[in-house]
């Protein structure tokens, strides 16, 4: 067996010999990690979900227009290829997009607001369905309900208009083929594929709309435009770029800017004070368990002399204390991470539910195990380093004679 | 006219505080292969200090020479291996010629004996032979060889220490008072087995010892020692020569 080979199972055999002093390292090591896992999952757990939470809420993100204005097809391309933008649809007038919806299993005739939507739409982002033809349509949680209707189900649309003197009304049968959250909309809307929400304004616009055998005026539009939109920006930052982009083309919009200004605040003071405590923290932890190897290189002084007078080269010598270090390091790091799974359980199970918090109080990406995995072992493979350097540098008969 | 071993000239040790301490000094000395040598004195005249320099484990503060041959081949100088700071030289000296006994043994802990005995031949890579068994079974521990260090007597860990000194077939072999936490009669016995076994195999013998009645008995050559005060008392110097 090499030197490097026997240094390696002499530290393990002593390390186990000296199993309850190792415990003692191994233990000192989790009681100070563990708190500190449990801090960065609280701070990842509350702050980060909850300020994550009101980031993404798309509502956060909704750019309004105020008032109405002529939005071509191009103007509509530009917005939706910016990296700022996630999602933009057109809107046609609020009174032309509105529809009434029959089922058979209620008596009322609900009058629906009509949204169009598309894929990736950040309303209905937890849906697996979009609205594809004329025939399909997702219906917000109240409409659902007040029509007594489920996903799967089949209702009847119809449209109504003054036409040449005479009441007209177009039925069409469509497919509900989801229901969206109820945070999405409370009042009665029915989110449409854009062609669908065009012909309704078409229809009671008195023209017709030959795909659905709709009859009217024929008019011949080359290019149309659109009175409104519906715009989502890719993230709360990016809300003040657009609207000054917008208001630069003479666009007046409108934003929960406020809510978002209030929201960024929480977000960095929260983590100005998370990472002040988690820096003091990680620091207190580094000086704990490098004094900690430190002076196990020098209790282990004696041990080192007598294998150096044995004949183990000086550079040998070193990885005994490191082997050691590096021991207590991961094993410390493993009792840490049982210790903060079991409080992550504990805080999840009993302490989220008395504060009637929905999102997950404490928790940890994998990744962050492995960071505080790399922390851990290289504070300690740096303190039994300069240790091991310092034990091996002395002379050997300095230690023998308490032998 | 046998080779010599050990050659030193007016090689000088010193622990100062301020100014005042203790001063080891060694003029002449000469040791020649197969020759065993006691070193005598009383407590604190720097005979643990001198088997340290001897075995390389103690860098001396000055030496006129300081030569180390033993294998009967080039000699190697270790002033010049401290000098210059070839700490991997000395090891690889001390690991293949130099078995050092120490007064409480030195054992490793947490090593059964048979594994501390055999550290020394791993370190070498010698072949697992019946060496280990066969040296034990001389000392008397062969019963013991399973134990770890902290069960056996003061005097089986002491004939442990000499057997893992041994175990390597070193030329040298240094003993720093090994059976001085002895009574007189397990000590007289462990000696009279060493002494044996190193005729055998042609070992030179360093043993420091302050029991010059003892000394006698195993018919060593006694290094001349003297000490007194210098430098208007402010040191006290010890002196070994030939």
């Amino acid at each position: 067996m090499s030197q490097v080979g026997n240094i390696v199972r002499l530290s393990f055999r002593d390390y186990t010999h000296e199993w309850r002093m190792s415990g003692c390292f191994i233990f000192s090591l989790a009681a100070v990690l563990a708190p500190l896992m449990i801090l960065f999952g609280l701070k990842f757990g509350i702050v980060s979900s909850m300020v994550t939470q009101l980031i993404e809420n798309p509502v956060n993100r909704e750019i309004r227009s105020i008032g109405s204005g002529h939005y071509k097809q191009q103007w509509f391309d530009q917005f939706r290829d910016r990296n700022d933008v996630e999602f933009i649809i057109p809107k046609t007038r609020a009174l032309a997009a509105t529809m009434q919806l029959k089922s058979e299993t209620a008596k009322r005739i609900l009058t629906a607001e009509l949204l169009a939507t598309a894929r990736r739409d950040p309303l209905l982002a937890n849906l697996a369905k979009t609205p594809w033809d004329y025939y399909q349509i997702i219906l917000s949680q109240s409409a659902a309900k007040k029509l007594n209707v489920n996903k799967g189900d089949q209702i009847d649309a119809s449209l109504a208009r003054q036409f040449q003197g005479k009441r007209e009304r177009v039925h069409l049968k469509v497919n509900v083929i989801d229901i969206a959250d109820a945070a999405v909309a409370s009042r009665s809307v029915a989110f449409v594929h854009l062609d669908l929400l065009l012909a309704t304004e078409q229809f009671k616009d008195g023209r017709a709309v030959p795909d659905l055998g709709w009859h009217g005026d024929v008019i011949n539009e080359a290019s149309r435009s659109y009175p409104s939109f519906r715009l989502y920006a890719a993230s709360i930052y990016d809300v003040a770029t657009l609207v000054k982009v917008l208001e630069e083309q003479g666009v007046r919009v409108k934003t929960n800017v406020a809510e978002i200004a209030t929201v960024q605040s929480i977000d960095q003071n929260l983590s100005i004070i998370f990472w002040i405590i988690a820096c003091v923290g990680a620091a207190g932890f580094a000086f704990s368990l490098g004094a900690s190897l430190w002076a196990n290189v020098d209790r282990k002084k004696k041990d080192l002399s007598v294998l150096r007078l044995i004949g183990f080269k000086s550079g040998r010598i070193v990885l005994f204390p490191v082997m050691q270090s590096l021991y207590t390091a991961v094993l410390g790091w493993l009792l840490a991470v049982l210790v903060y799974l079991v409080f992550e359980q504990l805080i999840n199970r009993f302490l989220a539910p008395r504060l009637n918090l929905e999102q997950t109080l404490c928790f940890l990406l994998s990744e962050h195990f492995f960071w505080a995995l790399g922390l851990t072992v290289g504070i300690a493979m740096l303190a039994a380093i300069m240790g091991g350097m310092r034990a091996a540098n002395i002379e050997p008969s300095d230690g023998l004679r308490d032998i | 006219m046998t080779s010599i071993v050990y050659s030193l000239r007016n090689v000088v040790k010193e622990r100062l505080v301020e100014n005042a301490g203790f001063r080891l000094k060694v003029p002449s000395i000469d040791i020649h292969a197969g020759e065993n040598i006691a070193l005598v004195g009383h407590s604190g005249c720097g005979k643990s200090t001198l088997m340290d320099i001897l075995a390389l484990v103690l860098h001396p503060d000055k030496a006129d020479r300081f030569l180390i041959d033993p294998v009967d081949g080039e000699a190697d100088d270790i002033d010049d291996f401290w000098r210059r700071k070839k700490r991997n030289r000395l090891s690889r000296i001390r690991k293949q010629h130099i078995g050092y006994v120490l007064q409480s043994g030195g054992l490793l802990p947490y090593l059964s004996v048979r594994e501390n005995i055999e550290l020394p031949r791993k370190l070498l890579k010698l072949p697992d032979d019946d060496s280990i068994n066969s040296i034990s079974r001389v000392l008397g521990i062969h019963r013991q060889l399973d134990k770890l260090p902290g069960l056996l007597s003061a005097g089986e860990r002491q004939r442990a220490a000499f057997a893992r000194a041994l175990s390597h077939r070193p030329s040298i072999l240094l003993a720093d008072e090994p059976t001085a936490a002895l009574d007189p009669i397990t000590a007289r016995k462990i000696m009279a087995v060493v002494m044996e076994l190193i005729k055998g195999l042609k070992i030179t013998l360093i043993t420091a010892s302050h029991d010059w009645a003892h000394v006698y008995r195993m018919d060593l050559r006694v290094l001349r020692q003297e000490a007194g005060p210098a430098e208007d008392g402010r040191i006290y110097e010890s002196t070994f020569r030939d």
